[in-house]
């Protein structure tokens, strides 16, 4: 059964994913953006990483994801000019980027023969697990991580707050 | 210790916008990150930190030293361009915060750390890129800083998840086990994934193919910016490639090493070449610094034993003659109000100090024979040589006789051209001390090259 | 979250997975079924978008200002860092004092960065 859950939902959040790309309004792509992060956090939980999948709903589709409209709003869509783009430019990304599909593609191909580098643990991906692994192991990229954090608030007041003055 | 030198400079940052002593502060906290760095200085054995998050070596503490060194000098040149702007503190705290970050990506052992360090050195970046707001070109610079920026960090993340899905570890340590005990099995997406992070670094160091972003992110942003992308993210993004392609990837060197010649030779042939055209300094600048990462790349591909001093000497060396010419030309442009190269026209008449300097700054860009520029060449070169790379080191020579051409014509128009007006040209004791200080370091690297090359081998 | 559901699988979110489609589909729903039922007169006025009676001015696509997205662009900073505080708490007991020392030196962190914003007035509406 989660096989058949896995193909249908691989299958919304390609689908929704080229619909992101290809669709004129970019209302529509940030909702369709939303159905992709939907379908991937329904991934995690297939992966019973549901801590992961929750992080994901809050976070991108909840916060990113008003970002997002943010600054669609703040665009002017009044008028729709999409810039001429050079045809040997579309060209290239075409071919650049069926290279990299192929790359890719055949360098998983193999994946499913050999033996996982990590034994497989089912509850690895549990709340309390994840936590133990954080807080131990990985406590200073955590600690490392909340200066990251201060960096990006102040250069988001930095940037910001010129617009407040003027 | 890194983390006391992290720790100092996070705190300084923290204090910024209660005091105006901080300036000083700063300089000392640099200058002290740069002794704690020395102090730990030949434990023999790697300081392993928190779990292997952190490997403290001989290598981190030497780039340590060389990258809150050039911080040191960095801020002294930045001194007067923040002044007059109302948010002085938000760049000294964020250019810290790039620093530190800087150093997080010298000493990681985690590839969690190469990727916190490297989003923590360039998210300060993005913004500093466009502090100056007013101004379309650095809104142009940030903007493209920060998409390019993003790709390349999304290609080192999927590249980072590929290696973790082969081998099982982030852990750099465990991942060269895994690579040295099953180099002959290792599935095709390890080497995908060791593919997607070399595009990923290569974005940050700006080679070839993946350059693009770099000539209008390096003339569009204010000046000392470009100064400290030049020097300190370049210095750390080598030092961060050579540590992670060392310590993991050796075996599998067949397949990124035909990768790396080629775009070591690409860097090196566009980048000289398409400076001769350039009209505007800076914008030379910027491609003679994507020349100069070819000429680091070939260390990373020539990878014996002696490539790592052979970075570190031409990151140190690089980074102070870039300095010096980025400060002189802040300078020049500041006096002029154009960065265009006829702006340096008659300079060595008004003020021959400055002219001298930066004709001595040049020359070791150059790579001329008793400057710094000449040994950090001559080491690259022979340890190339040493791994049999002959072509691509006669690709790399052709080249920097190209890049003699376009920096001769900024001394000839020093020296050798008649300024229109003759306004006269003054700098600030701060700078002066700040040229002396790199001139004499230019000059004492290429007198006593194993000042810095004794410590080694 | 569910903290204690020690075993948990795939299986145990047939009920989220219930309580979605139960939502969207009452969603889209109702608004298929008032779509059918109400009855239909399409005037030009009838048309125009309601703005409380007040006539409508220009369109809905205005550019507006900075200072929202400041706003919230500050929550996402603080909603990552809430974020980090799940698996935290959930181990509170089992990681015992230095398991709280690590967090409160995270928390300080932010704090300075919270001082910072109040203290540059990015907060301040005007």
């Amino acid at each position: 059964m989660t096989v058949y859950l896995f193909y249908l939902l691989s299958f919304i959040a390609i689908l929704s994913a080229l619909m992101v790309v290809f669709s004129r309004n970019p209302v529509y792509s940030v909702l369709y953006l939303i159905v992709t992060f939907f379908a991937i956090a329904g991934h995690y939980v297939l992966l019973n990483a549901q801590f992961l999948a929750a992080v994901h709903v809050i976070v991108y589709a909840g916060a990113i994801m008003v970002l997002f409209l943010y600054v669609i709003m703040m665009l002017n869509l009044n008028t729709y000019n999409e810039m001429q783009k050079a045809n040997w430019l579309r060209f290239g990304a075409v071919v650049s980027g069926c290279l990299l599909m192929v790359v890719l593609v055949g360098s998983l191909k193999g994946a499913e023969t050999m033996q996982p580098g990590a034994v497989h643990d089912a509850n690895i991906g549990l709340v309390s697990n994840l936590g133990n692994v954080l807080f131990k192991e990985f406590l200073l990229p955590f600690e490392v991580s909340s200066l990251l954090f201060l960096a990006a608030m102040t250069g988001a007041v930095m940037l910001g707050k010129k617009s407040i003055r003027s | 210790m890194v983390i006391a030198g992290l720790g100092v400079i996070a705190m300084l940052s923290e204090i910024f916008s209660f005091k105006k002593l901080l300036y000083p502060l700063v300089l000392l906290g640099l200058l002290a990150a740069a002794v704690l760095a020395g102090l730990d200085w030949n434990h023999d054995t790697r300081i392993p930190l928190f779990g292997n998050m952190i490997m403290f070596d001989n290598f981190s503490a030497a780039f340590t030293i060389v990258l809150s060194f050039t911080g040191f000098l960095w801020f002294i040149m930045a001194r007067d361009s923040f002044n007059e702007e109302s948010s002085l503190t938000d760049h000294y705290a964020l250019a810290l915060f790039s620093l530190a970050g800087a150093v997080v990506m010298v000493s990681f052992g985690n590839m969690t750390m190469l990727f916190l360090g490297i989003e923590i050195l360039s998210i300060p970046l993005y913004v500093l890129a466009g502090s100056r707001k007013t101004d379309v070109h650095s809104n142009e610079a940030a903007f493209k800083y920060f998409l390019m920026g993003a790709f390349a960090s999304g290609f080192l993340l999927f590249g980072i998840a590929l290696v973790y899905g082969a081998t099982g570890s982030f852990d750099i340590p465990k991942i060269s086990l895994y690579v040295a005990e099953h180099a002959t099995n290792l599935p095709g997406f390890f080497y995908a994934g060791v593919l997607m992070m070399l595009a990923g670094m290569a974005f940050k160091v700006s080679a070839v193919p993946f350059h693009f972003w770099a000539p209008d992110v390096y003339q569009g942003s204010p000046t000392t910016i470009t100064a400290f992308m030049a020097t300190i993210v370049k210095t750390a993004a080598f030092a961060a490639l050579f540590r992670l392609f060392s310590n993991c990837f050796i075996p599998a060197a067949t397949t990124w090493s035909g990768v790396v010649w080629t775009l070591a030779a690409l860097t090196l042939l566009t980048g000289n070449i398409t400076a001769v055209y350039q009209q505007s300094a800076k914008r030379m600048l910027a491609y003679s610094s994507i020349a100069h990462a070819g000429y680091m790349m070939l260390a990373i591909l020539a990878m014996n034993k002696f490539s790592a001093t052979a970075v570190l000497y031409y990151t140190a060396s690089y980074s102070v003659s870039t300095i010096v010419s980025f400060t002189v030309l802040q300078l020049v442009a500041a006096h002029k109000g154009s960065d265009l190269l006829e702006s340096f026209n008659g300079l060595a008449k008004k003020n021959s100090f400055v002219a001298v300097v930066m004709t001595i700054a040049i020359l070791s860009l150059a790579g001329i024979p008793v400057t710094a520029g000449f040994f950090a060449k001559y080491y690259i070169f022979t340890s190339a040589i040493d791994s049999g790379f002959t072509a691509l080191v006669i690709i790399a020579v052709i080249a920097s006789l190209i890049g003699v051409y376009y920096y001769f014509m900024i001394i000839i128009n020093m020296f050798f051209k008649e300024s229109t007006d003759d306004s006269p040209f003054v700098i600030g004791a701060a700078h002066r001390f700040l040229l002396i200080v790199c001139t004499l370091l230019i000059l004492a690297l290429g007198l006593f090259p194993d000042i810095i090359l004794r410590f080694w081998i | 979250m569910q903290a204690g559901a020690a075993a948990g699988s795939a299986i145990d979110y047939i009920p989220i997975a219930l309580m979605f489609i139960v939502a969207v589909g009452f969603v889209a729903g109702t608004m298929y079924v008032t779509h059918i039922l109400g009855p239909k007169r399409q005037t030009r006025i009838k048309q125009e978008s309601f703005e409380c009676g007040i006539e409508v001015q220009g369109n809905a696509r205005t550019p507006f200002s900075v200072k929202y997205f400041l706003i919230a662009i500050l929550f996402v900073l603080f909603d990552v860092e809430v974020i980090f505080m799940y698996p935290w708490a959930v181990n509170f007991k089992q990681l015992g004092v230095v398991g709280f020392v690590e967090m409160m030196t995270f928390l300080a962190f932010f704090l300075v960065g919270f001082y910072y914003i109040i203290k540059k007035g990015a907060l301040k509406w005007e």
